[in-house]
This record gives structure tokens, C-alpha cells and sequence, in this order.
């Protein structure tokens, strides 16, 4: 029981990185959006999330060492999933660049990253049908 | 590659849950590993082997189709 209990929290735990992220780069996103800021604390601004990230990383790393091999290699199997479809994601939009007007409105980079997320979990759904 | 550990655990009368948890693997893995639809790393195999005291040989073995197709290279 104790143990349940020691690993729910670890995993609980492994959750505020992400949480802190998302938070530090919505705040920084809205601070940008709204305020009228001097063009160089803009810049610190939005390199703030910057060390939240380096948190979250670490996270991520150390929960990959923690995993067992079927859940390491589903990972690694979502990633060649994950990777080159953001590379043809943004290579593709490049070329499209040069040939129309992208709005920046619909097509920035801050409109864009969900979709490399959408990617990994996508590819960690089709890992998993493999394996179960 | 074929394998036993489905009759080794069902003659322990163990449960995927407790096999993983003797093995220090997910639950699975364990299942993933008995479907075949996993095989597993050798230190995993050697693991798998010490625990049901056979040899690794004994628990895996390779389908003979496998063993009969030409190397790729």
C-alpha cells in the first residue's frame, strides 16, 4: 500500500514539469499578446520558459530511464513517428512560404507546436496497437 | 521466435501483474512478451529463465521459418 502510494505521488510529481511549462509559456505568451512592453524585456520575456523547459527535459529523461524496455522502445518507435513528420511539417511549410502569403495569424510557430504533439501521441497510439 | 512463459506462469499459477512484478517489468511487457508480439532483450531472457529456473533455450525458441529464410544481407 505504501508503495502504491510512494508511486502515485512519483507520478503525480512527474506531471508539474509539464504543468510549469505550461503555465510559464502561456503567461509569457499572454504577456506578450496584451502588454506594450520595451522590445528588450519582450525578448526576456519570451525566453523565459526557457529554464522551466530545462526542468522538463530532465523529467522526461529520467522517466524514459525509468521505463522498462516495451515502454522504451514504444517510446523511441513514436518518435520515428514524431520526427520526421515535424521535419516534413515545417520543411512544407517553408516551401509553401515562398509560394503564397501564410497569415502569421493562422501559421506562426506559436500556432504550429501543437501539432508536433499531436504527432508524438499519434505515433505512441500506433506504437501501442503493435504491442498489445 | 516462439516461448512458454504462458504455461510457466499459468504452472506457478502466477498472474501477469505478479510476473512483472518478480521480473521488475511492466504488465505489458509481460503480455506483449507471452503474445510473441514482443521478444524480449537477452538480459530480460536470462532474467525470464533464472526466475522459472530453466534455461533460456528451454522458455525461447525461434520459429523454423525464421530459421529457414535467407540472412537479408
Amino acid at each position: 500500500m505504501k508503495r502504491l502510494r510512494s508511486i502515485r505521488l512519483r507520478e503525480w510529481a512527474s506531471i508539474l514539469p509539464f504543468v510549469a511549462f505550461g503555465l510559464f509559456y502561456f503567461a509569457a505568451r499572454a504577456v506578450l499578446e496584451a502588454a506594450n512592453l520595451d522590445t528588450r524585456l519582450k525578448v526576456v520575456v519570451a525566453l523565459l520558459p526557457i529554464p522551466v523547459f530545462a526542468w522538463l527535459l530532465v523529467s522526461i529523461m529520467s522517466g524514459i530511464r525509468s521505463m522498462d524496455e516495451l515502454h522504451r522502445r514504444v517510446h523511441l518507435e513514436a518518435l520515428a513517428v514524431a520526427f520526421p513528420l515535424t521535419l516534413l511539417l515545417l520543411m512544407t511549410l517553408g516551401l509553401l512560404e515562398l509560394a503564397i502569403e501564410l497569415s502569421p495569424d493562422d501559421w506562426s510557430y506559436r500556432h504550429i507546436w501543437p501539432m508536433v504533439w499531436a504527432f508524438y501521441f499519434g505515433g505512441l497510439a500506433l506504437a501501442w496497437r503493435r504491442y498489445e | 521466435m516462439k516461448n512458454r512463459l504462458r504455461v510457466l506462469r499459468a504452472e506457478y499459477n502466477w498472474t501477469q501483474a505478479e510476473l512483472a512484478e518478480r521480473l521488475g517489468v511492466s504488465r505489458q511487457t509481460v503480455n506483449a512478451a507471452e503474445t510473441g508480439k514482443y521478444e524480449p532483450s537477452l538480459g530480460l531472457a536470462f532474467k525470464i529463465a533464472r526466475l522459472f529456473g530453466q534455461r533460456i533455450e528451454e522458455i525461447f525458441h525461434p520459429d523454423e521459418q525464421e530459421l529457414s529464410k535467407p540472412d537479408p544481407r
